[in-house]
């Protein structure tokens, strides 16, 4: 049988480019609306992440890598069509920058970067509304998601902690809704967002937790009616800020657990 | 007798497996005692480069404690000593005659109390085949374990078949077994793959069978499900081959020197077991076609080395020799150590109930309290081996997880 210790990438290029195949089908969705103007989108956000992944790889005398590719697709695919060249170039500047190159790079920091791109382009454009989730994008974003769930690089526990936390939570809510349509509207941001191996917790019961915490502020920071693809990425990005946080204390009653079973 | 399979680890392969029937005979001239064995050892040599030595006479002892020796394997002349930084042993290395001239037997076969076994045992060389947990080195002189594992695991089919290593030699087996209980006051685990157990057992000796993945195999694994390691207890493991060996000391009153290994792996010419000398040159052992790339132990934990070393059973052929290549965008430019991505491949890795990402975090920042918590006491090389080849950073667990070890080991002294 073949299990993911042999379809694990064992490098971290090897990672950026199977969340960049992941990512070629929810682009290609995306891309059939409006082609002309995407590709313009696209290339200004490729441009802005890898000139600034060169510069620090210049500065640092690294060698130069390429894992912006897949902050600029996921921007890519949840900013609206018609916002101007210069705020793309702004958000995924300020994402990759603070996100990740000022704690030397991909797998350093502990945020996701596009979270953070799409996050702060929210708080200082707040008339800006995103791409909201469509059928066609969920559906795409599946095999992408089987394919990350074979190689490891996202943790079902996450997956299914926060389906079941913000089901749970709409429950309370009592409001009526479609699961159909929640299932929807959480997709991609869920899978490319919440689940990015390195923002989320990396203990086994951290990320149940985690999964949860994210499912849930999905919920919280959602108006009325189904989830919105803005408090996908603040909840995506709030839930990355806790998960050393979660895993700090996972550890320690991992630890008192395993001292009592050998007292 | 008690069973356990394990499911996490590196997948155990049947490629390359050498036909488990007949062992060749396949002497080296060449064999030597590495530093890298004993690790912190200072010797004082009792020989001298170009004198004439007989198998199991004493080549060197331990500085510290003089009572442990260390014992030519063959009978002939030593050709180099070499000490390595801080007057550390680095190599020790003999020359065959040919010949089987037996150093005369100094042990009281009938040795029987606990006391006279340990100084049998330290006197003639066998002292060396334990090691400790924690911290993977020679027990000293007068440590009492809380349990002694035996391993005839060969999870790996690449690696001997204890069955055949052991056909004739089970009496020895036995008397072997008997002695390390009087080492113990607490149980003797002998760990081994389901099937007839390899020994009857008491009330002191314990059977446990061991299924599943390569993890199976190291006593790392068998000590955290019969009895994990906990703080202020030192558990010993030791090989089969070696328990054969001390019976074999205890029967006749001499030094065995050689061990059954298997040369396996798709690139050996076939794939076989031979019986050669503790230490042999690889070059010598193989054939001229396997030398270039034969490594020096198992497919996971093997070193590019000229000897074998005291614990290897096993030297792994590859189909060719590994090459890095360096690539246009990487010229001139430095290949830092990179990030370590928390991949599905990571938790399926360790077998030891211990979380593997924040361990590999610890280690790889060194710091030694937080590993300690998460339980790095129980580890050594080569169970967090599967770790390093997995892991996207590229870092070498095994010796990031040494130098936290030797840290805790200062503090503890």
């Amino acid at each position: 049988m073949i299990g993911i210790d042999h379809l694990s990438p064992r490098s971290v290029g090897g990672v950026t480019i199977a969340q960049c195949v992941a990512l070629i089908a929810p682009l290609a969705v995306v891309a059939t609306a409006d082609p002309e103007r995407f590709a313009l989108n696209l290339v200004a956000a490729l441009v802005a992440a890898l000139v600034w992944e060169g510069i620090f790889a210049t500065l640092r005398r690294r060698v130069l890598s390429f894992h912006g590719v897949t902050t600029a697709f996921i921007v890519a695919v949840v900013l609206p069509p018609e916002i101007a060249i210069w705020q793309i170039v702004f958000a995924v500047s300020l994402g990759v920058i603070l996100g990740e190159l000022v704690f030397g790079g991909r797998g350093f920091g502990f945020v996701q970067p596009a979270a953070v791109a799409l996050s702060l382009l929210l708080i200082s454009f707040p008339e800006l509304q995103l791409r909201q989730s469509t059928t066609a994008l969920a559906v795409a974003t599946v095999p992408g998601a089987v394919l990350l769930l074979l190689m490891g690089l996202i943790s079902w526990r996450v997956l299914v902690g926060a389906i079941i936390a913000s089901a749970v939570l709409l429950a309370l809510r009592g409001a009526e809704m479609e699961p159909v349509t929640v299932a929807t509207a959480m997709a991609f941001a869920l899978v490319f967002l919440v689940c990015d191996p390195i923002s989320a917790a990396a203990t086994p019961i951290g990320r149940w937790i985690y999964g949860a915490l994210a499912g849930g502020l999905v919920i919280v920071f959602s108006p009325p009616g189904a989830p919105t693809a803005e408090a996908m990425v603040f909840a995506a990005l709030m839930s990355g800020v806790f998960a050393p946080l979660i895993d700090h204390v996972v550890i320690l009653i991992h630890a008192r657990r395993e001292m009592r079973r050998h007292a | 007798m008690k069973h356990f399979h394990i499911k996490r680890g590196e997948k155990a392969t049947r490629q390359g497996a050498p036909k488990q029937d007949v062992i060749e005979e396949q002497g080296a001239v060449s064999v030597a005692l590495l530093g890298s064995d004993m690790p912190g050892l200072r010797p004082k040599f009792e020989v001298e480069e170009g004198e004439r030595v007989q198998a199991g006479q004493v080549l060197f002892r331990d500085r510290r404690h003089r009572e442990v020796a260390y014992v030519s394997p063959i009978s002939g002349n030593v050709a180099t000593l070499s000490f390595g930084a801080r007057r550390t042993l680095s190599a020790c290395i003999l020359t065959s005659d040919g010949e089987v001239a037996h150093s005369p037997r100094v042990v009281p076969v009938g040795a029987d109390d606990g006391f006279a076994i340990r100084e049998v045992l330290q006197g003639s060389g066998m002292w060396s085949a334990f090691r400790t947990r924690p911290f993977g080195r020679t027990p000293v002189p007068d440590a009492r374990p809380e349990a002694v594992f035996v391993n005839a695991c060969h999870a790996s089919p690449l690696a001997p078949d204890p069955r055949i290593v052991l056909a004739g030699k089970e009496d020895v087996f036995a008397r072997g077994l008997a002695l390390l209980t009087k080492l113990t006051e607490g149980p003797v685990f002998l760990c081994q793959l389901p099937g007839a157990p390899l020994s009857k057992g008491d009330d002191r000796l314990e059977v446990a069978s061991f299924s599943g993945t390569m993890a199976a195999g190291l006593s790392g694994t068998h000590i955290d499900r019969l009895r994990p390691v906990r703080a202020g207890m030192e558990v010993w493991s030791i090989g089969y081959q070696d328990v054969i060996a001390i019976g074999h000391l205890f029967e006749t009153g001499l030094f065995m020197g050689d061990r059954v290994i298997a040369i396996s792996g798709t690139g050996a010419l076939p794939a076989r077991l031979v019986r050669t000398s503790l230490g042999a040159k690889i070059a010598e052992v193989c054939q001229p076609e396997e030398r270039a790339c034969a490594l020096a132990g198992d497919a996971l934990t093997g070193r590019d080395a000229a000897y074998l070393g005291r614990f290897h059973s096993q030297i792994t052929v590859p189909d060719g020799p590994v090459r890095q290549r360096k690539r246009f965008w990487q010229a001139n430019r430095a290949a830092i150590p990179s990030a370590l991505v928390p991949t599905g491949a990571l938790d399926h890795a360790l077998a030891p109930d211990i979380l593997p990402v924040p361990l590999l975090r610890a280690l790889s920042i060194g710091d030694s309290e937080t590993a300690e918590r998460l339980g790095c006491l129980a580890l050594i090389e080569e169970d967090v081996a599967a770790l390093s080849r997995h892991c996207t950073s590229g870092s070498r667990y095994d010796v990031l997880l040494r130098l936290v070890l030797d840290d805790l080991m200062a503090d503890a002294a």
